[in-house]
């Protein structure tokens, strides 16, 4: 070890040192907020345009499916938060699902985000939440067909023959377009099976590390928007105006992204000057 | 007789259901009463699976607590945990039809089960951090070219990299709509032609790996 210059030194900081100078680097904005402008990308920009003006109407049905749990909160709920609240406001109903068996944490949540909004809207008649499902693709394939038969009843239990929202809700027919947000595949099944077969219009709120294989469903038409992590909550945040906690993660984000490449460029400094000492 | 009902009634309904779906979606594009009842099936099929999967994980718990295995404290742990959320939620579901109308079943989702999701996914920062520093090293010409790539498609997701340098989301977007793009549909399409060929193998009998685990013929 006593043998290792300055260079080797640089190769092999140990990891504890990595783990706290990012802790306390995410620490720093908690405490001192820096408040970098967030700029809008057009793949934001068309999801938030294809659910606000002239493509929803009041009373269209949308489905927002949680195909995200608790663990992502912070990537996805900020932005299908701004989704629920542009589409409440516009006067759409929203039937809200999920494939995650948290999903009623990620509801409560999202009803407490978007509180004012939720606060003018009638259970049932304005949206309904139908919970968990199972199934995978099958159930995503036969909700296209008949959501009855997936869904029999909603997350309380009330038969779904009761929901008056419900009675206009029988199959992809009935819906204006979906929204689902995923750390997954659910966004997909929607693609294969609503959206290609049926033609249903269809955007997705995913993480950040499903942007690569978003993208070229995005650019190639099948998802009309596309939100990516953090960064897409941010941007749907400044297309509403409303800050929000997407918005407050990006100065995080600036210094955790900023902190990993300067952590690579040090690596491969002492990499390639070692090397070439050699 | 098990042997048929293992392989060959197993291999039957398989190849008759992904008939059935392939004339659905072409030629019954509205619905089609046939595959919709099979879909339902499906749907129940997969509860039932989900149940035989908590049966499974309690038994193997069980076992490895009752003959003190590697780690079985972990084990205990979980059947507790099993037991009190299990227990609290049927409370919960049979008075009032939600689970978590059940104080105790509600306060260990919100105060437990929420903190240590959003910790667990939080963690994998400090180990992506800690890994990038190791594995990134420009040890060749293609490693060097990914390096730079990565690099600007971080700073570009960041707003700091728009601070830093105006041409960064410039160079990072070119990498994720231009660079990038066409490598993940290269993928998509092999991966489906994959699909279809595996398909084609399953229905004609030469690809038995999931029946009842039988080898390939």
């Amino acid at each position: 070890m006593s043998d290792q210059n300055i260079f080797d030194k640089l190769q092999n900081i140990d990891r504890r040192v990595f783990y706290w100078v990012l802790f306390i680097t995410l620490m720093v904005p908690f405490v001192r907020p820096i408040g970098l402008p967030v700029k809008v990308v057009q793949n934001t920009r068309d999801l938030y345009l294809g659910i606000t003006g002239d493509n929803v109407k009041p009373g269209d049905i949308v489905i927002m499916n949680f195909g995200y749990g608790v663990s992502a909160w912070s990537e996805c709920a900020p932005g299908f938060t701004v989704c629920a609240k542009a589409l409440l406001r516009e006067g759409a109903r929203i039937v809200f699902m999920g494939s995650q068996y948290d999903v009623e944490l990620s509801f409560n949540k999202l009803k407490n985000d978007a509180k004012a909004d939720f606060a003018t809207k009638e259970y049932g008649v304005d949206y309904v939440f139908l919970g968990y499902f199972t199934g995978g693709e099958s159930a995503i394939a036969q909700l296209a067909t008949d959501a009855w038969t997936v869904y029999p009843a909603d997350h309380y239990r009330t038969s779904v023959s009761d929901i008056p929202m419900m009675q206009d809700f029988h199959g992809w027919q009935d819906i204006t377009l979906v929204l689902s947000s995923d750390t997954g595949d659910v966004g997909s099944y929607f693609l294969r099976q609503w959206q290609a077969a049926h033609g249903t219009k269809l955007a997705e709120i995913g993480i950040a590390m499903n942007g690569s294989t978003d993208y070229p469903y995005y650019l190639a038409g099948n998802y009309f928007g596309l939100s990516i992590g953090s960064r897409g909550g941010a941007e749907l945040e400044v297309l509403i105006g409303e800050p929000g906690e997407a918005t407050t993660a990006m100065d995080s984000i600036n210094a955790s992204h900023l902190l990993i490449v300067l952590a690579v460029i040090v690596a491969n400094v002492g990499y390639l000057l070692s090397r070439r000492q050699a | 007789m098990s042997n048929i009902l293992k392989r060959e009634v197993v291999f039957a309904l398989t190849g008759v259901v992904t008939v059935l779906m392939f004339v659905e979606y072409f030629f019954f594009p509205q619905d089609w009463i046939v595959t919709s009842t099979i879909r339902t099936w499906a749907v129940i099929i997969y509860n039932i699976s989900l149940g035989l999967g908590g049966i499974r994980l309690i038994q193997q718990h069980i076992m490895g607590t009752q003959r003190r295995r590697e780690n079985w404290q972990f084990s205990a742990l979980f059947l507790v945990a099993f037991v009190i959320m299990f227990l609290t939620g049927m409370w919960g579901y049979l008075g009032t039809g939600v689970a978590t109308n059940n104080g105790i079943y509600s306060w260990l989702f919100n105060n437990v089960y929420t903190p240590l999701g959003s910790t667990a996914y939080a963690i994998t920062g400090f180990y992506i951090f800690s890994a990038a520093y190791r594995a990134f090293r420009a040890r060749n010409l293609d490693a060097a070219l990914m390096l730079i790539a990565g690099c600007f498609v971080i700073l570009s997701n960041a707003p700091v990299g728009e601070v830093i340098w105006s041409g960064i989301p410039v160079i990072g977007e070119w990498f994720r709509f231009v660079g990038q793009v066409p490598g993940m549909r290269v993928f998509g399409v092999v991966g489906a032609l994959g699909m279809i060929a595996y398909g084609f193998r399953a229905l004609l009998g030469k690809e038995r790996g999931f029946y009842a685990g039988g080898a390939e013929e």
